[in-house]
């Protein structure tokens, strides 16, 4: 994505490239017809349903949106969301950057392992990642989980659970954005900073850590507008135990499927803005490393 | 002795690194380790720093042992090759980096920082980021930032490798004035015979991870311990089977000088001053000879003209003489 | 790396070791259930069918990202990420607005298989556009420019230099996509109905056998999509290998 970039810069240049290019440059009707392809593409998958939802959301004003947060579920749903996000955001940064640190820096039996396995929470059903969860830590018969209520800690049917299973889904993100940065910017800088006698943790905090910051806030975001979202493996987390622990997606499906549509586009909407927000930071703060290297 | 490195030993895999390597560096010297790359000198060096360990053997910086303390408490002064700049610090942050660290009050460290930026004349820069300094000016600062914690040694591994040609020259003069002035023990590493025999007061020949010889420039210029040495730090040319420097190659138009070899000139290639002049023996040899444009001139030398050559009896040849 | 395993390694091998624990008889009752096989089947086929889509359309909107220039591209470039930020119910309410019952375009499309699909395509758009954008940008064009300058016809360069620089990508891309699709749940939910034999998949499946309180059944079923997408990715790796010599 580091591509919009050097879109933006090739979209302003006055002369573009392509005039002096010689004859193999593809055909105007080629390009032409690509383009309108792609454009018609996206648009008809993605751009005019997306802004559907807009429609529909605001076809009475902001009448929908007021009423919808007026309802006490609608508030505690997106409250709930918000505190998992935030959790599972947390958790994932901390050991998101550990994790890349480990596989970047270190070498260990298992790397390559390991490194394959860092992707599996993108391919893996959601609602599988709520049955292992589930299978592990439930009260009555997961693996740890009798033992972890005996300690008087419920992770399933609880917020634990929730936030380690959006956890679990948005791991992948945090990890992805630091390691190619942590691999490009090589260890130099911190083996000159061991060798001007600062230890592993001042040589972390002072110069590792400045290097990837960028990378943190994009991985953070892209993590957030994830976790925000996720649907399937927190509802199979949850259960069925009503009000308590429902999130703002699976309000959406209930107040769906309760003929409340006005309520579920609302909702939508917010967290589709939330969504696109996030996508719009980390756009617009790409560039920015650019200038800097 | 500043720097004793004793039987030393580095695998990484299959591959030997280095192989029982034994050097001892006296105080305040500049020593160049020379050799071709991948021949084992950078692993060294940066064993000595403590960014690598050993497999084997011991090293003592200045009398205290040192073989397994890490790097950050061996108090040396490290240079990279290719910087290794705090990219997010401003150059005056670069140098004062080591000295807050080591947690110095703060006035202590704008003053020692002003002095070094001083010294390797980046004064007027102290607010620039690295990203906008050459890469001699980084070179610098990298150099200051090592400086800036008065190592016991400074050991740069081929500080001047990434630079152009005329920056480096500029820099290697400039390094070796430095270490008039400051007197740290300084160890560099380089893969350039002519950057090695210009700067340094002594030089380590390392190749495939063994120590060739050590010596001073003129030592291992004039009599080097073996093939390789002469090899790698001068032009090599054989003469009725010798091994000589082509400037070392008497040539003359008539058979004047006894036991000379007889040939013919394939080629005469005029370089600026000087003229090196390719002769084919009667005896199948080709012949080098390197000589001033006066002398060529004066001998009228043109191709296919016979000549005759032979080693100059004051330049001994190299393989005769026990070093 | 205990974390790692607490929250990941274990779970996903309790999946497996449930499904194992239930006996053999279990899983071949799971996996034989006519509604369970008809669930997998439709999916399976779904998302091949999606991801071939993907590899085609997905390179071509990365050519047109990399190569071509037009104002609101930047625009463009964004909406890709959409499908992959946007929360998967709300992305299956986004279609049923336009594709669902009050579509303004008149097109009904909820409820049936061409739903799945449509849901499918969207959330596995990004994949294969976002692994082929970056090595379309770094490909040196002197390498096409090469290839013409020697005579080849656009068609042949394109055939024999860019697709095979382009191959790995590609199906890593749909390798993603691929594992995506068979996986996807969310964005079902509302637009496809679940009706069974027709348009369940096999997450919805899954689901409700975890409602009836059949984890057994559950697991068997989710050790069979673990195990597909395996198979997927070793198939895509393969391939991958054979168009890339054959360049």
């Amino acid at each position: 994505m580091a591509s919009q970039t050097v879109e933006a810069t090739r979209t302003r240049d006055p002369h573009p490239r392509s005039t002096a290019r010689g004859p193999h440059e593809d055909s105007p009707a080629v390009k032409w017809v690509m383009r309108v392809l792609v454009v018609a593409y996206l648009f008809f998958l993605v751009a005019w349903p997306t802004s559907l939802v807009a429609k529909n959301t605001f076809a009475n004003g902001f009448q929908g949106i007021s009423d919808a947060l007026s309802d006490p579920d609608v508030v505690h749903a997106l409250k709930l969301s918000a505190i998992v996000a935030v959790a599972a955001v947390l958790i994932n940064l901390v050991f998101g950057v550990g994790m890349a640190l480990l596989l970047v820096r270190f070498d260990f039996p298992g790397k390559r392992v390991l490194n394959a396995l860092i992707d599996v929470p993108l391919s893996v059903s959601p609602v599988v990642v709520g049955l292992a969860l589930v299978l592990v830590y439930n009260g009555r018969y997961g693996w740890f989980g009798p033992w972890l209520e005996d300690q008087g800690l419920q992770v399933v049917f609880a917020k634990p659970g929730m936030i380690m299973a959006t956890a679990f889904v948005a791991l992948p993100l945090v990890i992805r954005e630091v390691v190619p940065v942590l691999e490009d910017m090589g260890d130099d800088q911190e083996q000159a900073a061991r060798s001007l006698g600062a230890n592993a943790w001042q040589t972390f905090w002072r110069i590792t850590l400045p290097g990837i910051k960028w990378a943190i806030v994009y991985g953070v975001v892209l993590c957030l507008a994830r976790s925000l979202g996720e649907f399937g493996a927190v509802k199979v987390v949850a259960g069925n135990v009503g009000g308590e622990s429902t999130t703002a997606p699976m309000l959406v499906q209930q107040k769906y499927q309760n003929f409340q549509q006005e309520t579920a586009y609302s909702v939508s909407f917010m967290l589709a803005f939330a969504a696109v927000l996030c996508l719009i930071v980390v756009a617009l703060l790409r560039p920015k490393e650019g200038d800097k290297k | 002795m500043s720097i004793e490195v004793r039987n030393v030993t580095k695998r990484f895999g299959d591959f030997v690194a280095l192989e029982d390597v034994s050097v001892s560096l006296p105080t305040g010297q500049l020593t160049a380790l020379l050799g071709p790359s991948g021949g084992g000198k950078s692993t060294l060096l940066r064993i000595i720093a403590g960014l690598d360990t050993a497999d084997e053997g011991t090293v003592t910086i200045e009398g205290t042992e040192a073989t397994n303390l890490p790097a950050r408490k061996r108090n040396v002064g490290f240079v990279f090759q290719h910087y290794a700049v705090f990219k997010h610090m401003t150059v005056a942050k670069n140098v004062a980096f080591g000295l807050e660290i080591r947690k110095k009050p703060k006035d202590e460290v704008a003053a020692r920082v002003d002095e070094l930026l001083r010294l390797v004349h980046l004064q007027q820069f102290s607010h620039r980021l690295p990203s906008q300094l050459s890469g001699g000016q980084r070179q610098r600062m990298a150099l200051a930032r090592a400086l800036a914690v008065e190592p016991k040694v400074l050991l740069l591994d081929e500080p001047f490798g990434a630079l152009d040609a005329k920056v480096r020259k500029e820099l290697r003069e400039w390094l070796r004035r430095l270490h008039d002035e400051v007197h740290v023990t300084t160890v560099f590493v380089t893969h350039d015979q002519e950057e090695a025999m210009e700067v340094s007061d002594e030089i380590v020949v390392i190749n495939e991870g063994r120590v060739e010889q050590i010596g001073s420039p003129d030592d291992l210029y004039d009599k080097p311990a073996n093939d390789f040495v002469m090899g790698f730090l001068g032009e090599v040319t054989r003469v009725n089977g010798e091994a000589v420097r082509p400037h070392d190659v008497d040539i003359s138009t008539a058979p004047v000088l006894a036991g000379a070899a007889q040939g013919t000139i394939s080629r005469v290639l005029r370089v600026g001053f000087e003229v090196r002049v390719t002769v084919l023996t009667d005896g199948g040899e080709e012949v080098t000879v390197q000589l001033t444009k006066a002398h060529a001139n004066a001998l009228g030398l043109h191709e296919d003209q016979t000549v005759w050559v032979s080693p100059n009896p004051g330049a001994v040849p190299a393989m005769s003489r026990a070093v | 790396m205990l974390w790692f395993s607490l929250l990941v390694l274990i779970p996903l091998a309790a999946v497996v070791v449930k499904a194992g624990g239930g006996g053999w008889e279990t899983f071949v009752d799971a996996v034989t259930n006519r509604q369970t096989f008809a669930a997998l089947r439709l999916t399976v086929l779904t998302s091949v069918g999606v991801t071939a889509l993907n590899m085609v359309m997905g390179t071509i909107i990365a050519w047109v990202l990399v190569r071509d220039r037009f104002p609101g591209k930047a625009i463009l470039d964004l909406v890709i990420d959409i499908p992959f930020a946007l929360p998967t119910i709300v992305a299956g309410l986004v279609l049923l607005s336009l594709y669902g019952p009050n579509s303004p375009v008149g097109v009904h499309a909820s409820n049936t298989r061409v739903a799945v699909f449509l849901a499918i395509a969207f959330v596995t758009l990004p994949f294969i556009v976002r692994t082929v954008q970056p090595v379309l940008e770094e490909m040196e064009r002197d390498f096409e420019e090469a290839a013409a300058s020697l005579g080849a016809s656009r068609l042949t360069t394109f055939r024999r230099i860019t697709l095979p620089t382009l191959a790995p990508a590609i199906f890593a891309g749909a390798a993603l996509s691929f594992a995506r699709g068979i996986s996807e749940y969310g964005s079902l939910v509302l637009l496809s109905g679940n009706l069974p034999y027709r348009t369940e998949v096999t997450s919805v499946r899954m689901l409700s056998y975890l409602e009836g309180g059949d984890t057994a059944s559950a697991a068997a079923v989710a050790t069979i999509l673990l195990v597909v997408a395996l198979l997927a990715i070793v198939t895509l790796d393969v391939i991958q290998r054979r168009v890339a010599r054959r360049g």
